[in-house]
């Protein structure tokens, strides 16, 4: 059935201890593992693999890759062939590339970025496991995330050079990946320059966001919360841990979502996120945003694009 | 304002010749925006989006904690400068602009000759 859900961030942070107190402290992730080179890697508690980030020390911000998972090994096969055949060149990196991992099929997206797909990672199972389980543990800490739920990532879209890394990573993802788009933002003057792409394989909004920028980079890893509520009080949870918050608590009109966006440590921009907003379906018709109510589908209570919001990335 | 007790020092900006007062504890971009100029752009905050360079012409200043080599290389650091929201003040302090800082400052001043834009 190819690709299940996003597996994993790998995230640049330039203050170690730092990014794992905020990973741990504010999202309320756990550390689940590090290595000697010194990466750490943390699960969220409804998770049940082994880990949805990895910390890698840097001396910048920004992400490494991003990872989704397959239901099956031959599943990679298959995808290998039919990426390399759109033309894309692809590695596949053996087991063990990243511990308990299983073989990881790499590639660059057209934008860019770095995507890996694998079928195996170690089982841990979630913090209520799986037998009469409790709708919650106890003992959560911080903002309490179900899951890391997916990806933002800024591509190149320069309309005057014909560059459009949006539509170039959407096209991929649709005709290699099987994700189908679910809402988009059209802009210039006749609306048919895609300048955003929100894509899933799950039946949730969004698995992965594209938007145009200037240059390409990562603009948020966002996390799972259930409610309204749960919102408000992670933006206490952050105010208390002195977080920078680059968009107080309000609600996506894109995709319907209850949000908060906030900074990490070194400045790579979270977001929790609550609403399921609708059932995705592959026949569920295309939303589309147009470019007079980019502001809307953005922020839906102000309807005005925060500055920071669009060109903060890292 | 609030009365606020803690010690303070002067911050100039070089392009525009603006003065404003920063705490020795808060960064240099914090005291910035309250000059009230629009369009300074206030970005992570954490030393990771590179949106507040600046260069430190004079006086000294402390870090309050890593910034990105994708944004201030050390070339660069080794010339002053650094962003603004990483550091703040010990003394008094000559800065200048730079990056995306420097188009809210630009407006109503002219732009000095010898001004070489940086990234």
């Amino acid at each position: 059935m190819g690709v299940m859900r996003i597996g994993h961030a790998s995230l640049k942070v330039m203050d170690m201890a730092a990014a794992v107190k905020h990973y741990e402290n504010v999202l309320g992730m756990k550390t689940t593992m590090k290595d000697k080179a010194g990466n750490v890697y943390l699960k969220c508690w409804d998770e049940w693999d082994k880990f949805s980030i990895i910390l890698t020390p840097s001396d910048r911000a920004g992400l490494n890759h991003v990872a989704y998972k397959v239901q099956h090994e031959a599943d990679l096969d298959v995808l290998q062939k039919r990426i390399e055949a759109y033309g894309i060149k692809t590695t596949m990196m053996p087991e063990g590339t990243l511990p308990s991992t299983g073989r990881m099929l790499q590639f660059n997206l057209p934008s860019g970025h770095d995507m890996r797909l694998y079928a195996t990672k170690e089982l841990v199972g979630t913090e209520v496991g799986s037998t009469n389980p409790d709708p919650w543990p106890d003992g959560l800490k911080g903002a309490g995330a179900h899951w890391l739920d997916h990806v933002l990532l800024m591509c190149e879209l320069n309309p005057e050079t014909g560059v459009n890394h949006v539509a170039d990573n959407c096209n991929f993802l649709k005709e290699c990946l099987e994700f189908y788009l679910v809402e988009q933002v059209m802009v210039g003057p006749d609306g048919n320059i895609q300048a955003a792409a929100f894509m899933t394989r799950t039946n949730t909004p969004h698995d992965i966001a594209f938007v145009g920028g200037p240059s390409s980079g990562f603009h948020h890893a966002s996390f799972f919360l259930d409610s309204w509520h749960d919102i408000l009080k992670a933006g206490d949870i952050m105010a208390k841990n002195k977080v920078r918050i680059d968009i107080a608590p309000t609600r996506h009109g894109i995709t319907r979502g209850e949000t908060i966006y906030f900074f990490d440590p070194s400045g790579n921009r979270n977001e929790t996120f609550a609403g399921l907003g609708y059932l995705a379906q592959p026949d569920r018709p295309v939303t589309t945003w147009t470019e007079d109510k980019l502001g809307t589908g953005i922020f839906y209570h102000t309807g005005v694009l925060t500055p920071s919001f669009i060109d903060v990335y890292t | 304002m609030f009365y606020d007790t803690r010690p303070k020092v002067s911050v100039h900006v070089v392009q525009t010749g603006e003065t404003y007062t920063c705490a020795t504890d808060e960064s240099l971009l914090n005291g910035m925006l309250r000059l009230g100029r629009k369009g300074i752009p206030v970005g992570c905050v954490n030393g990771g989006c590179g949106v507040c360079k600046i260069r430190v012409v004079e006086g000294a200043v402390h870090s309050l904690g890593p910034i990105s080599r994708a944004h201030v290389t050390s070339e660069e650091e080794s010339q002053g400068y650094t962003l603004a929201c990483r550091v703040a003040p010990t003394i008094a302090v000559r800065l200048e602009v730079a990056g995306r800082l420097e188009k809210p400052f630009s407006k109503g001043f002219a732009t000095p000759a010898n001004h070489v834009r940086t990234k």
